[in-house]
């Protein structure tokens, strides 16, 4: 069996902080993965050094079945994986279609696909009347959407997307949900982080917990049903349950 | 505004500026330490250079030189404090009311604060112990009745200071939109910087065309007769400094050592009131921005957007164009880039600056030859042209992804050949180049008659020098990369590497510009031993650099790519936000 994503002995540091911590993932081709932990965990840290944004202290990184630690594979790689980073990659002073044709170019996708597939995107985001808009002046929300759009102009066969439902309407939250349910039924790879449990455990096949760098859980959405709810396994993993709110009584007062 | 928060926001202003200092590092904490000394120096040798100019040296002098040395103290601070003005808007760190105003403290409050803290400036600390100085030292030498400056001095600063805030309050109404707010600061920094540039503009282009009698006899008559001088000086010289308000300190205090009180107390008074009008018409536009009724009449966007959705089948942009004899992927990456280039301020004003420094510089060099250069001179005098064309542009092309900020984190995801975007990035600036290079030229061409072989042998030297120092770029711009402030030219909160750096490519410059003087002086040489003549020579041995420079460019590209590649993610850190 061939995994989409492998890590072993993944470690970033940031000075003294240890960001991620001999990680060792394992993630599956075709599977929807999740990838949870609480704030400051490793999530973005971890995305950004598989993506290529960032480079590991240590660790060896395989995707889709390339050692990125080489350049040269990694740039391969990129060819065949969409990203949303946690803070985008928009060009400031285009347009969102002008932004959306560069990167599909950039894939060598030919004109009238880019073309088609842009407008199409364009419409399900909902961001085709902003045509005069910079990105720069785009709200945070049209933001992510027009990154989203951007991972998925390519077609890839594994997206990275840091908090994909963070920041965006109910609406394009729902398109989005099912294109992505297409893309994992067409045999593509997503990996994503979030903090909404409830989209995740609606989603993904897979979920993964981090927390202080380390992975504390790993398992099956059904393992997971199988043991409760998932936010009840995710507070067991991270050891949440005792923040409970006895303290605070002056919040009553 | 209790007390309490007050100290809380005196507190809050410390601890940012202590934050920045302490992160920076150890050289920048030298140099920030050194620059703090030498300050305090500087301060404390303008209060004792007034006093000693009040006591000694201003007593002494004619009325109408007295006026002009105080209307050139008032030139040099407005302008410094301008200059402050406009860095203070383009700091992010300064406190400002969006970020107050949730808590629970009032309008007023903030304002005020925000006002008082606004004096704390170089300039001020400069101009206002300079000043006080001369107002002891005139009180010294020329008795009681010169205490009336001291009121005059203050009711002038809080004049400006006031005026400014309401300017500065105005400022920042407009430019809570992000793209009005890049055209806001780079318009006001280039007015700031023509008004810098205007005397010296003047004297070099339109003084020399007066004649020289003129200047002769006001020189002949300063020493000879003081009491006549009033009358040397223009009329509307002397209107002026009735009429214009920032004039009536010099008009005041040229006055009160001539004896007559009138002028300046009628001055600190006048600037009292217009000061006071100032601050509450800039506490006015405050009130409406934190009210939110400066918004521009809405509704046409909506039209406009409306009639392109109903039009149907999308429109080709820009981005779609072909490109001809590159690959597609280099096509891409040239198309966005030299769409960023046309929209982004900062570079138009890289190209105004360019051509201000060329007038001027031109204009000073020009004005100062007697007669029209010989056809061996005019060589020179065409390749200096073409190096000066990247003169502007020499930060922007150093910096090459500096100005990307957030978007080279879409060039490190893209599955593209580095050198393919280094490539792109070049020739992204080709058009740029090769407008300014070819408008210099015909300027140059027009004025001093090159012969055809001649422009060509600059055309020549033009894109061998564009290759040239692309080399130079490419490399610098992947090694000491540094992030750009959103619209404005300046490096944000640079480490010390990144000044020295700024510095060398300066200094570097006229190295790189050097191989394309070697055609002309060679033939130079080449004419005077009695060989070739100068211009066959000259464009020959162009044609020979260009082949060099374009066989160095080309085996430069791949491992400056891989250089890139290798380092993108270092530079990634640097010019987006991650870095802080
Ligand atoms: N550029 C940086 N410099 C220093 N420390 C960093 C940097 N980026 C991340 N860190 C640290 O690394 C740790 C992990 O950060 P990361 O952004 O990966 O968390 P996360 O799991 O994505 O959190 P969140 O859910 O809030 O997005 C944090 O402790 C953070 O402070
Ligand atoms: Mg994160």
């Amino acid at each position: 069996m061939s995994f989409a994503i492998e890590t072993k002995g993944l470690t970033r540091r940031f000075g003294n902080v240890c960001a991620v911590d001999t990680l060792d993932l394992q993630v599956e081709r075709g599977r929807f993965y999740g990838f949870l932990g609480p704030n400051g965990a490793g999530k973005s840290t971890t995305i950004k050094m598989l993506t290529g944004l960032l480079a590991p202290t240590s660790g060896t990184m395989t995707i889709l079945g390339e050692n990125v630690n080489d350049p040269a594979k990694a740039r391969e790689v990129k060819r065949h994986i969409g990203v949303v980073p946690e803070n985008l990659a928009l060009f400031d002073n285009l347009t969102a279609r002008e932004y959306l044709t560069f990167i599909g170019r950039m894939y060598l996708l030919p004109l009238p696909t880019v073309r088609e597939r842009c407008q199409e995107l364009l419409t399900m985001m909902n961001l085709e009347n902003e045509e005069k808009k910079l990105t720069m002046e785009y709200s945070h929300g049209m933001k992510k959407k027009l990154a989203l759009a951007a991972a998925l102009i390519p077609n890839p066969e594994l997206l990275f997307l840091d908090e994909p439902f963070e920041g965006v309407d109910a609406v394009a939250s729902r398109v989005l949900r099912d294109i992505l349910k297409r893309v994992v039924d067409r045999g593509a790879t997503v990996f994503l982080t979030s903090h909404v449990l409830e989209i995740v455990e609606k989603l993904c096949t897979d979920v993964g917990v981090i927390a202080k760098g380390k992975l504390v859980y790993q398992g099956s959405m059904q393992e997971v049903r199988a043991s409760g709810t998932l936010e009840e396994t995710f507070i067991k993993a991270v050891g949440g349950e005792d923040h409970a709110p006895q303290k605070l009584s002056w919040l009553e007062s | 505004m209790n007390w309490n928060q007050l100290k809380t926001i005196l507190w809050l202003r410390w601890r940012l500026s202590r934050n920045q200092f302490t992160r920076g590092g150890a050289l920048n904490a030298v140099l920030k330490t050194l620059g703090l000394i030498g300050g305090i120096m500087l301060v404390v040798a303008a209060g004792i250079g007034g006093v000693a100019a009040g006591a000694f040296g201003l007593p002494q002098a004619p009325p109408n030189i007295t006026i002009m040395i105080w209307d050139v103290m008032i030139g040099i601070f407005l302008f410094a404090w301008l200059i402050g003005v406009l860095v203070e808007i383009q700091r992010s760190e300064a406190i400002d009311l969006a970020r107050l105003l949730h808590l629970p403290v009032s309008l007023q409050g903030v304002f005020v604060m925000n006002y008082l803290a606004a004096h704390v400036t170089f300039s001020l600390m400069l101009f206002l112990p300079a000043t006080l100085g001369i107002c002891l030292g005139l009180l010294c030498s020329k008795g009681l009745v010169m205490i009336l400056l001291v009121p005059l001095v203050f009711s002038f600063i809080f004049m400006i200071t006031a005026w400014t805030y309401c300017l500065r309050g105005w400022l920042v109404t407009m430019m809570v939109n992000p793209r009005k707010r890049r055209n806001v600061i780079v318009i006001a920094t280039l007015v700031v910087v023509l008004l810098g540039q205007a005397p010296n503009l003047y004297i070099n282009v339109f003084m020399r065309h007066r004649p020289k009698a003129h200047q002769t006899t006001n020189n002949n008559s300063t020493p000879a007769q003081p009491a006549g001088n009033r009358e040397m000086l223009p009329p509307g010289y002397v209107a002026a400094h009735k009429y214009v308000p920032f004039l009536w300190l010099p008009k005041g205090a040229t006055a009160l050592m001539a004896g007559d009180a009138w002028p300046a107390v009628w001055g600190s008074l006048g600037a009292f009131l217009l000061g006071a009008a100032g601050l509450a018409r800039a506490y006015q536009t405050t009130l409406r921005f934190y009210r939110g009724q400066t918004e521009a009449t809405p509704g046409k966007p909506q039209v406009i957007a409306a009639t392109s959705a109903s039009a149907g089948a999308p429109r080709k942009n820009y981005l779609e164009k072909k490109v001809p004899f590159v690959t597609e992927e280099v096509a891409g990456l040239f198309l966005a880039f030299t769409r960023s280039l046309s929209r982004a301020p900062e570079i138009k004003m890289a190209l105004v600056t360019n051509v201000i420094v060329i007038v001027v510089v031109g204009g000073m060099v020009f004005s100062n030859t007697k007669n029209a250069p010989g056809p061996t001179i005019s060589l020179f005098i065409a390749t200096t042209a073409i190096a000066g064309t990247f003169f502007g542009l020499i930060q922007v092309l150093f910096n090459q992804f500096g100005y990307d900020r957030e978007g080279f984190r879409a060039l490190v995801l893209l599955p593209a050949a580095r050198r393919d975007v280094l490539f792109a990035k070049n020739l992204s600036f080709a058009p740029l180049v090769g407008i300014l290079g070819l408008v210099l030229l015909a300027l140059i061409t027009i004025l001093f008659h090159l012969s055809p072989l001649v422009l060509i042998a600059c055309c020549l030297q033009l894109v061998a020098m564009f290759l040239l120092i692309s080399i130079a770029t490419n490399f610098f711009s992947i090694l000491t990369p540094y992030r750009i402030a959103s619209g404005s030219m300046k490096a944000a909160k640079p480490p010390a590497k990144v000044i020295l750096m700024i510095i060398l490519t300066q200094v570097l410059f006229p190295v790189l510009a050097l191989p394309i003087f070697i055609p002309p002086t060679l033939g130079f040489v080449s004419e005077k031993l009695g060989w070739l003549s100068a211009p066959i020579v000259d464009v020959l041995l162009s044609l020979l650099l260009l082949a060099l420079a374009a066989t160095l460019y080309r085996l430069s590209l791949g491992s400056l790519g891989r250089f890139l590649e290798k380092r993108e993610k270092d530079i990634l850190l640097i010019v987006s936000h991650e870095a802080e």
